[in-house]
């Protein structure tokens, strides 16, 4: 059974259509990545997901329920954890505090108290490595950190399902290496199905996703197999246009798939 | 429960400034007055405290709370004096309509909240001061202009020696029952997910949403919880104990500018700093009072624009940065 | 007879909303260019008022007089809060430049209480009527509505023609691109400052024009609350929208007026004033996405 099912989902923000009927499915402990140039709908498209919007059309299913029309925060309880493409930590809070409220309000809610959300937090600031920052305030963290403690925020909440938003955006190569293998870390740890979701970084997908979901102009492209997503020929115009490139582009793809398994 | 009581060491400071508060009025003679009028101060404070320090929102018109607890005391006794077996549960009963009206204004608020942020929130909550005030003057309700006097019904009811031992003693004694109360609310919610809850909403209120939390029903119950107070004080300190109450007496916006500087003064967001605003404010008031009366707005005015600029975290928010790292921290909150 | 009555009392309502308009023009230049909320508002109608109080009374000046002088002395006032105040804060959270305001208008309730006492005062014009058809309307009112529309009026085309005019609207749409244009946003923001605060000490006079009467320190907290109410109503940030926000809400003030009147049992003038704050709650029930739609 799926664990987030959307079906003909449309966002229009008056004339214009953000999200364009688009339809999936994504299964637990699946990791799939969803890609599009910037302006495709990407972030509208999980705005959707995580009720910050409400769609005009079409329905969001999630563990099957109809959340559709539920409001963001009931989302939280029921097992769907957000990143940000520019992280919003609580900034006067210190990261301690900012993950135990992940921990307070998402899956376990009813269950803890705010000691052992405390606890919970402390493993989640181990698990990202920012144990050296555990007292210090959230707003004083370089972006990257803070990209780490939203994710630790995120996991804190026991989520079933965690959509990541451009989580790797301004990284370098090598820190974009390790954060892939921590992704994957994550979802056999915590047995949770991820969504990463990138623009261009397609060293993130390529290494990690099972699965890709191409988006472009609101629309659903394509959804494929990883390889098979990446070097369809309509993604590859959407990216390059027409162009005489696209052996560049197949061999630098196909490098990165390849690298995956090394 | 071993880390619960660390915990609540920062009550301790508070709790033993308004022991020895309490020990100098009652034991040293004609300090008593004095002494009331701070905790009078603290008392507002520290409810102030929970609405701004704890949501973020700032409330120009918090003196509907305290005026809606004078009325609610008020119309209690007017009403309610005549049925003279209901001896002391008359002011039982106008704590009750105190809440009650408290609540009414704190939903209010609420539902504003829903729409309003900043700046207009706190004009449309001064709106509520004018729009109310002028409302039962104009609809002629609750005396209207004209006001209630009931000193006279209180007295026929109970008695004189127990109106001037009500007035006298257990009226002062309650506001610093409920500034003691403010200050351990306002640590309780801090310390539980309510405090959380709302830390994270002041910061960021849509991120606050998606992790899982009910912002509205959050800033309701501080709303609710700061107002109960706020109205516990009127009903006491000015319902009771004065025995009379007028719409322009009571709408006054010049107290929420007191809370204001009670609270900016010795820190907002603080445990202790509406109990060392208070006091600083408080005693500033009486001995102006002595010297300059009539005046206090005057020079406190600019004293908070000057705390603003210079130093927004107040005494108490200082004295926090000076003492990190050190063994009394854990003291002041 | 009741529309008579009616007709009477909505022109009177159209007269004072030109007042009203001009007003929270001020109020809304200043949030629209600088982000801040004057919750000090009311308090620099209340300075105008004084200021025509005195010069007519102590110094025999027609209020006409006094208009130019209301500016002088609110962009002064304006320059100064400004530079000792508001600069300041421009970068710090919102909550700040609430309280600032607010305690600069409680402020200067206690100097005019401290310099004036705190009684109610009032002057009289003494300019004779205009009668027309429904109703007679003393001169000194249509001189303030011609006044605020004439300012109003002399404003559109500032801010349309004139560069500086033009480097203020360019500030108020998009602050860095402004500055990358070359305009001097520091100063644009003090300037609209003290224009801000300068037309809402005008208003005071043109309002005492109307109203002679009940001029007293603590007159300003029931106009900033007006104020808002009509800044809501004609848009948040643009100037224009207040203007005409203003003229509807000064008709269904005296339209109110009217009908309260005719209640038995009751104070038409408080309840008049109550009106604000339930249009207020009314016009928040009704635009439930907000206010900064409009």
């Amino acid at each position: 059974m799926a664990l987030l099912k959307l079906e003909n989902v449309t966002k229009r923000f008056g004339g214009l259509v953000a999200v364009d009927k688009i339809s999936l499915e994504i299964k637990e402990g699946e990791l799939i990545g969803i890609v599009g140039p910037n302006g495709s709908g990407k972030t509208t498209l999980f705005n959707v997901i995580s009720g910050v919007y409400r769609p005009e059309e079409g329905k969001v299913i999630f563990d099957g329920k109809d959340i559709t029309r539920l409001p963001a925060f009931k989302r939280a309880p029921l097992g769907l954890g957000r990143t940000f493409q520019i992280p919003r930590p609580f900034s006067s809070a210190s990261v301690r505090e900012n993950v135990a409220i992940g921990a307070m309000f998402g899956t376990l809610a009813e269950k803890v108290t705010v000691d052992d959300s405390l606890e919970i937090a402390d493993r989640y600031i181990d698990m990202v490595g920012l144990e050296a920052y555990r007292d210090k305030a959230a707003g004083t963290l370089t972006p990257v950190e803070k990209k780490l403690m939203e994710i630790a925020r995120a996991l804190a909440m026991r989520p079933k399902l965690l959509l990541m938003d451009e989580a790797m955006a301004g990284m370098n190569p090598k820190d974009i290496d390790n954060m892939v293998t921590f992704i994957k870390k994550i979802k056999d740890e915590e047995k949770i199905a991820i969504v990463s979701m990138v623009e261009h970084i397609m060293r993130a997908v390529a290494g990690l996703a099972e699965r890709v979901i191409v988006i472009n102009q609101g629309a659903k492209l394509v959804d494929a197999k990883t390889e098979e997503a990446l070097t369809d020929p309509r993604v590859i115009e959407v990216y390059l246009g027409h162009s005489k490139d696209e052996s560049k582009w197949r061999s630098e793809v196909w490098k990165e798939v390849k690298n995956k398994d090394e | 429960m071993k880390k619960t009581l660390p915990k609540y060491y920062p009550l301790i400071p508070v709790f033993a400034a308004y022991l020895i508060m309490f020990i100098i009025g009652f034991s040293m003679p004609g300090m008593w007055q004095m002494v009331a009028l701070l905790a009078f101060y603290c008392a507002l404070g520290q409810s102030w405290n929970i609405f701004m320090g704890m949501t973020g929102y700032v409330d120009f018109g918090y003196v509907t709370f305290i005026a809606l607890g004078t009325y609610g005391m008020s119309l209690g006794i007017t009403y309610f004096s005549q049925y003279e077996w209901l001896g002391i549960g008359i002011i039982g009963i106008g704590i009750l309509f105190a809440m009650f009206l408290a609540s009414l204004s704190a939903l209010l608020e609420a539902f504003i909240a829903l729409r309003l942020r900043g700046a207009y929130f706190a004009i449309a909550c001064i709106g509520i001061n004018e729009g109310l005030r002028h409302f039962i003057e104009g609809a002629k309700i609750w005396g209207g202009s004209e006001g209630l006097i009931y000193y006279g019904a209180l007295v026929q009811a109970l008695g004189r020696t127990t109106v001037n031992q009500l007035t006298s003693f257990w009226a002062d004694f309650s506001v610093f029952i409920i500034a003691a109360l403010a200050a351990f609310l306002n640590m309780y919610f801090m310390r539980s997910k309510i405090g959380y809850a709302l830390t994270a909403v002041r910061e960021d209120e849509d991120a606050a949403k998606v992790m899982g939390i009910n912002a509205n029903k959050y800033k309701t119950i501080a709303f609710l919880t700061s107002g109960w107070l706020g109205a516990g004080v009127g009903a006491m300190a000015w319902g009771l104990k004065l025995g009379h109450v007028y719409p322009d007496d009571v709408f006054v916006i010049h107290y929420t500018v007191e809370c204001i500087v009670v609270v900016l003064l010795g820190g907002a967001g603080t445990l202790l700093g509406p109990v060392v605003g208070g006091l600083i404010y408080g005693l500033s008031k009486y001995w102006l009072a002595v010297i300059m009366p009539g005046f206090q707005l005057l020079i406190f005015a600019p004293i908070i624009i000057i705390i603003i600029v210079i130093a927004p975290e107040g005494v108490v928010g200082l004295l926090k940065s000076k003492l990190k790292g050190t063994k009394l921290e854990m003291f002041i909150e | 007879m009741f529309f008579t009555l009616l007709a009477g009392n909505l022109t009177h309502g159209l007269l004072l909303g030109g007042v009203y308009g001009l007003a929270t023009m001020g109020l809304s230049l200043i949030f629209g260019v600088i982000n801040v909320v004057n919750v000090g508002h009311g308090q620099f109608i209340m300075v105008g008022a004084f200021v025509t109080l005195t010069m007519f009374t102590a110094l025999g000046l027609s209020p006409v007089i006094a208009l130019p002088a209301a500016l002088i002395i609110g962009m002064a006032l304006g320059f100064f809060f400004f530079y000792t105040v508001i600069r300041r804060l421009i970068k710090a959270p919102e909550l700040t430049s609430l309280l600032a305001t607010f305690a600069m208008g409680i402020l200067l309730e206690e100097i005019a209480k401290l310099i004036f006492g705190a009684d109610f005062r009032g002057y009289n014009w003494g300019l004779g009527k205009i009668t027309l058809p429904i109703t007679t309307i003393p001169m000194s009112k249509v001189y303030a509505f011609i006044g605020s529309t004439a300012i109003a009026l002399f404003l559109y085309l500032w801010f349309s023609k004139t560069r500086l005019g033009t480097a203020i609207r360019s500030v108020m749409e998009d602050r860095e691109g402004a500055r990358v244009c070359g305009v001097n946003v520091d100063w644009i923001y003090a300037l609209s400052f003290a224009i801000g605060i300068g037309l809402t000490v005008m208003s005071g006079v043109l309002l005492t024009m109307f109203i002679p009467v009940g001029i007293n320190p603590y007159m300003g907290g029931v106009y900033t609350l007006k104020a808002f109410v009509i800044a809501v109503l004609g848009g948040l940030t643009s100037p224009y929208g207040a203007f005409f926000a203003g003229l509807i809400f000064g008709l269904i003030e005296n339209g109110a007026y009217t009908l309260f009147a005719l209640i038995p049992g009751v104070a038409p003038f408080s309840l008049t004033v109550s009106l604000a704050f339930w249009m207020l709650f009314f016009l928040l029930l009704i635009k439930p996405t907000g206010l900064l739609g409009k």
